[in-house]
């Protein structure tokens, strides 16, 4: 059983901002990192799988420069046993992080790929599914349950409003996993050490082709931007709220 | 510039998404298409006859409900066959499921949680979120003639008004479906609460005043099929236990729906709650900061709206 | 972050009298049981306030003669010329940050009980203290209200002397000026008795002779109650303050206005329990409403919205506060600077005041474990040294108030990696029930300020929901193992009474429980129940007023003389006996219970063994003593044994708070502070000697 789970170090803002010169992104002075989320969750669902498989491994692949060893570190130390990075400098676009890991599956060939919905900083919800496209695997966005069968599995997707869609799915394939999926196990003072003796082997990306799309200018949302007021009296006011809580939470 | 809308649906209805991206169709194009791909097409295509579209393409497949393979082969052969400039799929759990995928074979440009768009020059423009929702950032697709978007729900109203749209078919050959549909489950309410993966809560502050108040607030929660969650004041009053707490040192929530009563919104309180999908804040202060972060505002007295909404639910 | 507009208005300059302060942030006289004999630690104490940006700070209440010594509480003394350059120092020390010196010049009449001077205090009428037992005041004459008007006076120039800028005349708190204003105290039949013109009269003449003697370079402060709550024979706001604020107002350079006499002072340091900030603000807007200077007062300020809201609302010019600058002396810096979620807010336990109540030791404080420490311990409260051993990783067992603070502190100070491990699934430990008592809400504010810091904090990590063995301590790959695993209420009744069990007690049977019991398990009780009571602190009244409220037929039962006794230190008693006695909660004191069964427990009075009482109830509270949850300690360290952990590299290995010794969580606080502070000592378990600041003799000086 091998599971190759794609996780990201993400780049976290604090409550204050200044851009860069070119205004194309943040200045990474306001800026802190940390291990995506969802790339937690999706890690410890490895974990588990190979866990109850009785043998394998959990290979983590980042795709970035040095700084994204940070957040497979993190990995290692909750018990994957190695980790891949594609190096790679600046800002790529989901798709042609896509294309890097696609590389790295096709040389390693895991009996399943997660990845995290999305990352917490692009929020894009893309590269697990982009990657799935290239490789013409099978796949499955936003699960919260795993159940491995024989040259299958089924899992459950969770859709808005509450609903479930159990799915039987051909493995391999790549799985982008939800928080909540499980809870993400912490790492001990130990493991953290012993992390830090993991091999992380590095590669050079091939070429990652043109980005499907380009920042051209970051900035600070407008105060109150799209703060509607609601004119009228308590009873207009309520019915307005009623129609939004309907609408929104449909 | 053509459009092409990628309908969605689930149990025989088109979701709201649908005629979201109807809307943001109007905003780029003289020509919009809808596409529905179902098992019975025609039974839907009624539903998406709005203002606004141009064409309606029915594209019968074996399934009746989504599944991802079915939608990217369908969808890749709609696009050979129109030669869209633009294709529209909503940023939702379906959409996921297969657009990232098909920009990415298609090579075509590709933007997801699109929230605004406009045509500049000849060019196309969308603004998303970066960073949490913390900065929002106008993207370009500099060397791609056709582009993919992902539409942040309920960014734009749903169109309405009827529609005269052409009708057409078309029939594409789907092969194997690899991840398929066997069931849909209901999530099962918990009994505890837990004020983090509520979809729609309903959050009371300083504002209620008396702690007998708050009995009324969790009435109205209950009627509106609301969670209760409160500021940081009313547990330090120990009217509330902890867990019901949002904010910096309470729970970070991100519910569709935050409805604030009361609650003028301290940063470590707007810590908590201010990527919520649709704030609406009431307070009797018009500088409460809380203002800063909703979407809805309302200057009103918080009893007397919360007696109107008594009587609408 | 830079500072928000809205709360310019605090950082705005305001004239009183001859000097300016630099924004509207007043540390009010409060005690810190260093006084002018320890001048070192008060100059320290006073200055880090004075950093943390306070453009004004006072000392506590200043004696202005031997006649008003109230030994054994700690007041500062301005009685000779040693006294100016001890408290010179303070004034030195405050200047250099910018902020202006004030010293509250105060005589207390019968309150003050003499007990080191074995002077007789004077006081307009010859009443006892109601503050101070036995103590009987000398009745003033004419040639005696001269005599002590010349004490203010000479204690005033040498306040200018030292350097104070601020120079009080307080009455508040039923001292001789308020004595004389008071028909209470005063029952005299002259023209310093009588009409509101008479009673007056001895603070307006003793406030025209300071102004006099040293109101060109000083400002005259005046600190009055403006009611006692006590009817007619208290001072009150209508019938006499405002019209003795429109008396004197010409010779008065700024008001400073609070509420209350000295027997229940609680009215005024108002504890959290009872009351909400703010709580004085409507006596300070009267008076702002007649008088033409500036009103300051205090009201446990911890919020710059309530601030702004009472300087734009018009009941105060200047923010006046006392226990929040213990909690806080940087609360205005972080307001300045944008950093609201860095201020640690007092939560109203009154435990600083407890301090000078008991009569003697420095103060200290639950949230601000550096509080009193500034010069003795060299603690800043917000600058920490980076550790010579912070290459280690630290494991922290247990996120209760020792566990928080230590990681916080080691956090600070630099660790590389510091893992705080808790069972549960939050931080909090003891502090995540006890605020769940009645009126107890803002003591979260304990857990909420750490929190929010060990959540800054990149090389802390929480880890909820984990439960650690031996072995798991063991291997955990720490260098540093620190245990904080709190302590328990006893299940078996055992108490400091008898120093054994109850015979019967069994929290584990449906109709018996102990506090956590209640407030963290949900266990109920039935309709009827007793409340064994052997803390006599918070738990047992509270407890007692939370069942009340739920409808229950409740019994305290203490064999203490008192029911929460340290509540009179606290300044909670006189409210807490109000709200138990309207709750119909039945007292029974000296009485401790000899067996308890089912349905009925038997009781002994202390002091007649053989006066047995039965009483029948549903359930039975053991609130008798806590014990230390120590077992994970013991076991590494008898078990597993020190070897074991050294040839894991463990090389540091510790407890903190209640699982050393159950203990005040100010307590808890200051331990596991104290331990992260000293973690790069030679031996930490060990607290490092503190400057003592006393007289060193020269014995051969001495002897020759």
């Amino acid at each position: 059983m091998k599971v190759l789970v794609c996780v990201k170090q993400v780049a976290v803002l604090g409550d204050e901002v200044e851009f860069t010169d070119d205004e194309r992104d943040v200045d990474p002075d306001y800026l802190d990192f940390a291990l995506n989320e969802w790339d937690s969750y999706a890690t410890e669902e490895a974990l588990r799988l190979v866990e109850a498989a009785g043998s394998g491994e959990v290979v983590v692949v980042s795709v970035g420069d040095e700084d994204m060893e940070d957040g497979m570190r993190r990995c290692l130390a909750m018990g994957a046993d190695r980790g891949i990075r594609v190096e790679a400098e600046g800002r790529l676009d989901p798709i042609q992080v896509a294309r890097a890991l696609a590389e790295v599956v096709q040389s390693e060939s895991p009996d399943l790929v997660f990845a995290g919905v999305q990352s917490s900083d692009s929020v894009q919800a893309a590269t697990g599914n982009a990657l799935a496209g290239l490789l013409d695997l099978p796949s499955v966005a936003v699960v919260t349950k795993i159940d491995l069968g024989d040259g299958k599995a089924t899992v459950n997707r969770e859709l808005e409003g509450g609903l479930v869609d159990v799915v039987e799915v051909d493995t391999p394939a790549v799985i982008t996993i939800q928080t909540g999926i499980n809870e993400p196990r912490y790492a001990t003072l130990r493991a953290i050490k012993q992390a830090e003796e993991k091999e992380i082997d590095m590669r050079q990306a091939g070429d990652l082709g043109e980005p499907g799309s380009r920042v051209r200018k970051m900035f600070v949302p407008p105060k109150g931007e799209g703060a509607e007021m609601l004119d009228g009296g308590a009873a207009e006011v309520a019915q307005r709220i009623k129609e939004i809580v309907q609408e929104k939470t449909a | 510039m053509s459009v092409l809308v990628v309908a969605e649906h689930l149990r025989g209805q088109v979701r709201p998404i649908t005629l979201e991206l109807i809307s943001a169709a109007k905003e780029l194009g003289e020509e919009t298409a809808v596409a529905v791909i179902a098992k019975d097409p025609a039974a839907l295509a009624d539903q998406v006859d709005v203002e606004g579209v141009n064409e309606i393409v029915s594209v019968q497949v074996e399934q009746d409900e989504f599944e991802n393979d079915v939608y990217r082969q369908a969808v890749e052969q709609l696009i050979a066959a129109r030669s869209p400039d633009v294709v529209l799929v909503g940023f939702t759990v379906n959409g996921m499921g297969y657009a990232p995928a098909l920009a990415a074979r298609l090579g075509i440009g590709f933007a997801s949680d699109v929230f605004a768009l406009r045509r500049e020059g000849g060019g196309l423009v969308a603004e998303r979120s970066f960073y949490g929702s913390k900065v929002n950032a106008e993207v370009e697709f500099p060397g791609h003639e056709r582009t993919l978007l992902m539409i942040r729900p309920t960014s734009w109203p749903p169109a309405e008004g009827d529609g005269a749209a052409v009708e057409a078919e078309l029939e594409v050959s789907v092969t194997g479906s690899r991840a398929r549909h066997s069931d849909f489950q209901e999530i099962a309410a918990s009994g505890d609460v837990d004020i983090t993966t509520a979809d729609f809560l309903l959050s009371v502050g300083r504002g209620v005043g008396e702690k007998e108040n708050l009995e009324q607030f969790e009435g109205l929660a209950d009627k509106m099929g609301a969670t209760l969650s409160v500021s940081r004041p009313l547990v330090d009053q120990g009217w509330m236990p902890n867990s019901r707490q949002v904010g910096q040192s309470g729970k970070t929530v991100k519910p569709k729906v935050y409805l604030a009563l009361g609650i003028s919104g301290a940063v470590q309180h707007l810590a908590g709650m201010k990527t919520s999908g649709t704030i609406i804040a009431v307070n009797t202060d018009p500088e409460a900061a809380i203002f800063n972060v909703a979407h809805y505002g309302a200057v009103a007295d918080l009893f007397e709206v919360a007696e109107e909404l008594e009587k609408l639910y | 972050m830079p500072r928000d507009p809205k709360y310019d208005i605090l950082f705005e300059p305001i004239q009183i009298g001859p000097k300016t302060m630099k924004n509207r942030f007043y540390q009010i006289p409060h005690c810190n049981g260093f006084g002018s004999e320890k001048p070192l630690n008060q100059a320290h104490f006073r200055a880090m306030k004075a950093e943390g940006g306070y453009a004004a700070v006072c000392t506590e209440y200043c004696s202005i003669h031997p006649e008003s010594d109230d030994t054994h509480r700690v007041s500062a003394r301005l009685w000779d010329d040693d006294d100016i350059k001890n408290l010179g120092l303070m004034c030195d020390m405050l200047h250099e940050h910018g902020a202006l010196a004030a010293a509250e010049l105060w005589y207390g009449g019968p309150h003050a009980p003499c007990m080191e001077t074995r002077c007789v205090p004077r006081a307009p009428s010859q009443i006892p203290s109601d503050f101070e037992h036995l103590t009987y005041p000398k009745e003033m004459d004419k040639d005696d209200i001269r005599e002590v008007q010349g004490f203010y006076v000479e204690a005033a120039k040498r306040a200018r002397e030292a350097g104070f800028d601020i120079v009080y005349v307080y009455g508040s708190h039923s001292y001789l000026p308020q004595q004389f204003l008071t028909p209470y105290y005063n029952r005299r039949t002259d023209e310093y008795g009588g009409s509101l013109e008479n009673r007056a009269r001895f603070w307006r003449e003793t406030i025209e002779q300071v102004k006099e003697a040293v109101g060109d370079d000083c400002a005259i402060a005046v600190r009055m109650s403006t009611d006692m709550f006590m009817g007619e024979a208290g001072t009150q706001l209508e019938r006499d303050c405002l019209p003795f604020v429109e008396l004197v107002d010409e010779i008065v350079d700024v008001w400073d206005i609070n509420v209350s006499g000295i027997s229940e002072w609680g009215e005024d340091a108002t504890p959290s329990r009872f009351y909400e900030s703010g709580r004085l603000l409507p006596w300070q807007k009267a008076v702002k409403g007649v008088s033409k200077k500036p009103v300051l007062g205090v009201g446990r300020f911890t919020s710059p919205d309530l601030m702004v809201e009472a300087i734009n609302d018009g009941a105060l010019d200047i923010i006046a506060t006392c226990r929040p600058s213990i909690s806080d002396p940087f609360l205005p810096k972080k307001i300045d600077e944008g950093r609201l979620d860095d201020i640690r807010e007092c939560i109203g336990c009154n435990i600083c005041i407890s301090r000078w109540e008991i009569g003697g030791p420095p103060l200290i404080c639950t949230q601000n474990a550096t509080a009193g420490e500034e010069y003795r311990r060299g603690w800043h409260p917000e600058k920490f040294e980076k550790a010579a051993n912070a290459d280690n990783d630290v494991l922290i067992v247990g996120a209760g108030p020792a566990g928080m603070e230590c990681a916080r502190v080691l956090g600070e100070r630099g660790m590389r990696r510091v893992h705080l491990v808790e069972g549960q699934d939050d931080m909090g430990g003891i502090m995540r029930w006890i605020p769940q008592f009645p009126g107890l809400g803002e003591w979260a504010r304990v857990v909420n300020y750490r929190k929010i810091q060990i959540d800054k904090l990149k090389n802390v990590e929480f880890i909820p929901n984990t439960k650690l063995d031996a072995e798991g301590v063991k291997n955990y790959g720490a260098e540093i193992v620190i245990v904080a695993t709190g302590g328990y209420w006893a299940t078996d009744g055992l108490n400091g009474c008898t120093h054994d069990t109850i015979p019967g007690a069994d929290a584990s049977q449906a109709w018996c429980a102990t506090p956590e019991q209640i407030m963290a398990e949900g266990k109920s009780t039935g309709d009827k129940v007793l409340i064994v009571d052997n803390d006599g602190y918070f738990t047992g009244v509270s407890l007692a007023e939370k069942l009340a409220e739920e409808g229950k037929q409740v019994t305290l039962m203490t064999h203490l003389g008192h029911i929460a006794p340290y509540m009179h230190f606290t300044l909670e008693a006189p409210n807490m006996h109000r709200k138990l006695h309207k709750l119909k909660v039945e007292i029974v004191t000296y009485q401790i219970p000899t067996e308890i069964k089912e349905g009925n427990v038997t009781s002994a009075h202390v002091y007649d063994e053989e006066h047995l009482t039965e009483w029948g109830v549903d359930s039975v509270v053991l609130v008798t003593q806590r014990r230390s949850n120590e077992a994970l300690y013991r076991e590494l360290k008898d078990s597993v044994g020190i070897d074991a952990l050294v040839s894991e590299g463990i090389t540091g290995f510790y407890r903190i708070g209640d699982c050393v010794a159950p203990r005040l969580v100010a307590d808890c606080v200051f331990d596991g502070h104290r331990l992260a502070r000293e973690i790069d000592s030679d031996n930490p378990e060990v607290p490092l000697p503190f400057k003592r600041e006393r007289h060193v003799i020269e014995r051969e000086a001495v002897l020759a």
